[in-house]
């Protein structure tokens, strides 16, 4: 009994670790997505500007 | 400076037609992988819960091995990938190889983590200790740390060629390293012989449980290249980000 | 100018310049001796004790007094400036690592050679000078090898003295390893002990020959 409780244990670890990482590698990419826009956007202000 | 800005204009507006088409073709691999990584878990963790059978020393604990062997190579080979990564920015000067390095790093060391807390856990249900200083627990918790270093200078040092640099540095000399590391520790232990605990150097492992070991560790393959590329995507997106931000705060 | 000429060129200034200021030298022979001081106090030393704690006792005290050391000489450097003006120079980055090394290996030397019969009064020890020389030599070498290319890198950081450490400590584990277990069979000879002079000669080759060769990617921007 005290095998499976570790074991259990071992894969909720691992796998709440990997959702958490993926979770948090997502929310990066959305953050740049949205830095990146906001950038081009302002570059394309500042082409505009110039012209 | 501004002279610059006027002829980058014009090969941005072309890079940017590029990256659409190119961009367009990424997330088609990325959910090719992300199904058959999820379509691989979903099988591992069939087989290694009912397909395999229960180990007759160790009990059911022993499943925890299916998951801990492969994260702990494909942890350790992503350093080699790091290393690599390292020496041919180095040498070529493409600031892609570097992407590819620190990418590899982090999930690297994602890896090599679950690879610690999953060997504990297993030392701890078959040899009553959560830890030993053996020389392969010793040099996987060694090459963590250089992991670490290796994230936290990058990190301290920016997004720059210095901090690439200085990355592809470590990486070079944490891989030569490495095995005298293990090696040293070797030498340590055998003048304090204490219990060796047989991970991995179990005779012969039924084919049930060899196919289960497989299928986990393409799993964990197809997932560290799911991860990969993801880290990549980011680190390329976050250095054109930088860059563009650089050029129009001026 | 030659190459061993530009080493010792770099060299003398170097000296030189901490020479005048002796701050460094103090604080680290110092923060050595605290060291082995308070190691008594976190190990219960009764006579049979001693020789086991001893070794571990001595390296641990020149492991972080050399951490202190290497810190301060590239820092120092950083904020005069200097560094920048040397590097403006035609000189030949090896050089430059070599002579930083050789300063760096003196500096914690002078601190070695002061700590060493301090750690024989207080642990107890009869001091064999003879054949410690070649394991503090070879261990010190290893420690600064690695610990002077890490120390150009980390300057560039704010969290230089956090940063260094972190990065050395898992590398110099062999050397480490190699130091103390010498340094016992020593005060306690042994039997069958793998050769650990061996093992640090080979270590200070590899990475000396590395720190050498990849000083440059550091340095220069």
């Amino acid at each position: 009994m005290q095998g499976i409780t570790y074991l259990v244990a071992a894969y909720a670890i691992v796998w709440a670790g990997l959702f958490a990482y993926l979770g948090v590698v997502m929310l990066r990419i959305r953050g740049v997505r949205t830095e990146l826009a906001a950038v081009t956007e302002l570059m394309r202000e500042q082409q505009e500007k110039n012209t | 400076m501004a002279l610059a800005k006027r002829e980058t204009r014009v090969e941005r507006r072309d890079a940017s037609a590029k990256e659409g088409s190119q961009a367009k073709r990424l997330p088609v691999i990325s959910m090719v992988l992300l199904a058959l990584t999820f379509a691989g878990m979903m099988i591992s963790i069939w087989m290694v819960f009912i397909y395999a059978p229960t180990d007759a020393i160790e009990g059911d604990a022993q499943r925890i091995f299916y998951f801990h062997l492969p994260s702990a190579i494909i942890g350790m080979l992503a350093f080699a990938i790091v290393a690599v990564g390292g020496v041919v920015y180095l040498w070529k000067k493409d600031e892609r190889w570097d992407w590819a390095a620190r990418a590899a790093a982090e999930v690297g060391a994602v890896f090599l983590t679950f690879a610690l807390i999953t060997g504990s856990i297993w030392g701890r249900t078959t040899w009553g200790t959560w830890w030993t200083w053996d020389a392969r627990l010793t040099t996987t918790l060694i090459l963590w740390f250089i992991y670490i270093g290796y994230l936290m200078l990058r990190s301290y040092m920016g997004r720059s060629e210095a901090g690439a640099r200085a990355g592809a540095v470590l990486a070079i000399i944490g891989l030569i390293d490495v095995p005298i590391i293990y090696e040293s520790v070797n030498w340590w232990r055998t003048l304090h012989p204490q219990a060796v605990l047989p991970i991995g150097s179990s005779p012969q492992l039924p084919p049930e449980m060899l196919l289960t070991l497989l299928v986990a560790f393409v799993t964990f393959t197809l997932l560290f290249s799911l991860l990969l590329m993801q880290l990549y995507q980011l680190e390329k997106m976050q250095t054109l980000a930088q860059r563009l931000r650089a050029s129009v705060e001026v | 100018m030659m190459f061993l000429e530009q080493v010792m060129a770099i060299l003398w200034k170097d000296v030189r310049s901490e020479w005048r200021s002796k701050q460094m030298w103090t604080g680290m022979g110092l923060f050595a001796i605290l060291v082995l001081v308070i190691f008594n106090f976190a190990f219960d030393l009764r006579v049979d004790n001693k020789a086991a704690v001893a070794p571990g006792a001595l390296w641990v005290a020149f492991v972080f007094a050399s951490m202190l050391g290497l810190g301060r000489t590239i820092a120092v450097e950083r904020e005069k400036g200097t560094m920048d003006r040397l590097l403006l120079c035609p000189v030949d980055r090896k050089a430059v690592y070599l002579a930083k090394l050789l300063g760096n290996m003196l500096f914690i030397g002078v601190v070695e050679i002061v700590a060493l019969p301090i750690f024989a009064v207080l642990f107890d020890v009869p001091l064999f000078f003879g054949p410690l020389l070649p394991i503090v030599l070879l261990g010190t070498l290893g420690i600064a090898a690695v610990g002077t290319l890490f120390a150009a890198m980390a300057a560039a950081t704010r969290a230089r003295e956090l940063l260094l450490p972190i990065l050395v400590f898992p590398l110099i584990v062999p050397v480490v390893i190699a130091a103390v277990r010498a340094t016992g069979t020593l005060l306690v000879p042994a039997a069958n002990e793998p050769p650990w002079l061996g093992l640090m000669a080979a270590f200070d080759v590899i990475f000396l020959s590395v720190s050498m060769l990849t000083f440059e990617y550091i340095v220069d921007e």
